[in-house]
């Protein structure tokens, strides 16, 4: 007796290559969960360039600080869509803080994110905006006068002994948030790194690399932001914060690319019974997203983009257009990097003797229609935030930190 | 020092937050929810409350003896009276009105008999078209006591799967007897007395050596071809054109 093939399988049966099991011809990790650990990426390097304003005292990017940390928010409150999504019986997800599986790292997640979200993230935020807040509460009228009042908790006092406290209060979050975004990224990278029937992702330095790469997107992506949302709004860009923050992109790249190839080279030299058909999936099926997407346009383009910004004396409009063109080169990059990653791990066999394929669905739950409006979704949420929570300060401040 | 108002409000909310969740965990949700025991137990009564359907085997021998000895001593010992006869705690309830199925056509046997090449060899395995087309199986055999009713004449009565691969094979037209002696009594026990097989390289040799007689046979220096390794080791004599 033959088993049927689903029809939608028959199709990719065809392109299998080598030997494979019969379970493995389909994908089961969709895009959905390509885009999940690009939207936490994004969050959590967005995040540690909000806090370098604080900790490190890195006065050039304090421009970006607010709209850092309203971008971490909107991309955080998307982020567990898509896995929503991917599992199903959304109605359901509250009882893993029911019932929590304190042995199985996938379990975790919503832990380890309601801290983030709400340990950290919105703590911040309200100490930070507390001042304006009431501000903005008594000069609005009604009904934003109202959700200024409700959102400051019908706080009053604005004394210099209270926006003091306020300050430090951001600044002791800020410290405490650096290891809880490391540990929000790391974590995603501790899930694929702790799989270790699959060799493409067993990896130690997986969760470092995650992390790395996630600065690198959440610094372009709020350069990205910061260069849009200003022009729009006709101001000039303070040259010496991008500078500043093009200069922590470009460490960041630096870093990141060096991490990779030492885990390249680390899997190439160790040569474990899986490198051939791991060098099989690179060259057959990887070679446009990891070659040619991740490496040369994600990484080394945008690197000779920002050294050539920063020897050469080019005049700044010159320059923010090559910043400009490195942030969106990077953001294209980090994305191929997840894929790489999520569906590369799925697209050889577990004999080692094979490769599959993955078609994507266009309009289904798990397809890129879906996809597409997850990675929407924080921009329109940043939208009403900004316009909500401008960035800049309120007027009419008795006090005003330098 | 005084706690500035903002802290007491955030506290406030914290506090309501955290007091929900402490409320939600650890009074609005019953115990029975986290707790294992709870599922166990309730796993056990859902299981004991099914009814029973197999007699078991040794119902079966109270009244039939006869076939339970016969049996017992052929080659299907291994199987329970149920796997063929269907659950019959029934029919040990009450034997007269409730009867168990016994299979009688041509459907059932070939369950476990027709050929699979993921058999193991020598598993008798018959091709259903070609066997006897529609005698039902036990005109012939006795399902307690399942021998042939006559000796197997050749090999590809039960070696099936060995030979639908030679019949595709170079050595399609060499008898199996060339390479393997099989006494008599390989057919009537098969296991207690095996077939020979070939021992050595120059077994083979006999016709693939260089200088041998067979013109079709591909010839070889057999000296030198393939260092120390036995000719199986790399060829398998059942398909020797496929590569190893």
């Amino acid at each position: 007796m033959i088993a049927q093939v689903p029809p939608n399988l028959t199709e990719l049966l065809g392109q299998v290559i080598g030997y494979i099991y019969p379970n493995e011809i389909e994908i089961h990790w969709s895009i959905l969960i390509v885009v999940y650990p690009y939207l936490t990426g994004l969050v959590a390097g967005a995040f540690i360039l909000a806090s370098l304003v604080k900790v490190f005292n890195v006065k050039e990017v304090q421009p970006t600080y607010r709209l850092a940390l309203l971008t971490a928010l909107s991309f955080l409150l998307v982020a567990p869509f898509p896995l929503l999504l991917h599992l199903g019986h959304m109605e359901r997800s509250f009882e893993i803080f029911l019932a929590p599986h304190l042995s199985s790292a996938m379990a975790m997640f919503g832990f380890v994110y309601a801290w983030y979200l709400m340990g950290i993230l919105l703590l911040e935020i309200w100490f930070e905006y507390r001042r304006d807040l009431v501000v903005w509460g008594r000069e609005h009228k009604p009904p934003l006068r109202w959700v200024y009042r409700a959102l400051s908790l019908f706080s009053n006092d604005i004394s210099e002994q209270a926006v003091a406290f306020d300050r430090k209060a951001v600044r002791t979050i800020t410290i405490v948030g650096i290891p809880s975004a490391f540990l929000l990224h790391g974590y995603v990278g501790f899930i694929f790194g702790s799989i270790k029937a699959n060799p493409w992702w067993s990896s130690v330095l997986m969760p470092i690399v995650f992390l790395m790469s996630a600065i690198v997107s959440g610094i372009a992506l709020v350069l990205f932001l910061y260069m849009v949302i200003t022009s729009l709004r006709n101001e000039p860009l303070d040259m010496k914060c991008l500078d500043k923050v093009a200069s922590y992109l470009f460490y960041a790249v630096v870093v990141d690319f060096s991490l990779e190839a030492l885990d390249f080279i680390h899997r190439l030299y160790q040569s474990e019974e899986s490198v051939k058909i791991l060098a099989q999936l690179i060259s057959v099926k990887l070679f446009m997203n990891l070659v040619i997407l991740q490496v040369l346009l994600g990484m080394l383009v945008p690197l000779a983009v920002l050294v050539a910004a920063r020897t050469r004396r080019v005049n700044p409009d010159l320059r923010k257009l090559l910043y400009f063109t490195a942030a969106l080169l990077i953001q294209l990059g980090i994305f191929s990097t997840r894929w790489n990653v999520v569906i590369g791990g799925q697209l050889f066999s577990k004999s080692f003797r094979g490769l599959m394929a993955y078609k994507m669905e266009m309009t289904g739950l798990e397809g890129l229609v879906t996809a597409l409006g997850l990675l929407l979704a924080p921009f329109l949420i940043l939208f009403v935030l900004v316009r909500l929570l401008p960035a800049k300060r309120a007027e009419e401040a008795p006090i005003h930190p330098a | 020092m005084k706690l500035p108002e903002q802290v007491t409000r955030i506290a406030v909310v914290v506090a309501l937050v955290a007091t929900l969740a402490l409320l939600v965990r650890f009074v609005l949700i019953p115990r029975a929810y986290f707790s294992t025991a709870v599922h166990q137990s309730a796993t056990v009564r859902r299981e004991v409350a099914r009814p029973v359907n197999f007699a078991g085997a040794s119902a079966c021998q109270d009244c039939h003896a006869e076939e339970w000895e016969k049996k017992a001593l052929g080659y299907h010992k291994g199987l329970a009276c149920e796997t063929c006869h269907g659950p019959a705690a029934g029919h040990a309830e009450d034997p007269m009105s409730v009867k168990p199925f016994a299979p009688r056509d041509r459907k059932f046997c070939p369950v476990c008999h027709a050929y699979d090449a993921a058999r193991p060899t020598g598993f008798p395995q018959i091709n259903t078209e070609s066997h006897n087309p529609l005698k039902p199986c036990i005109t012939c055999h006795n399902p307690h006591d399942p021998v042939p009713p006559e000796t197997p004449k050749e090999c590809a009565a039960c070696h099936a799967q060995i030979a639908r691969t030679v019949a595709l094979s170079a050595h399609a037209l060499l008898p199996c007897a060339t390479c393997h002696t099989a006494s008599k009594e390989h057919r009537i026990a098969p296991r207690s007395a095996l077939p020979s097989k070939p021992q050595t390289r120059e077994f083979c040799g006999q016709c693939h050596a260089g200088g041998t007689a067979n013109p079709d046979a591909p010839k070889v220096e057999l000296a030198s071809h393939g260092g120390g390794y036995l000719c199986w080791q790399c060829h398998y004599p059942h398909l020797p054109e496929g590569r190893p």
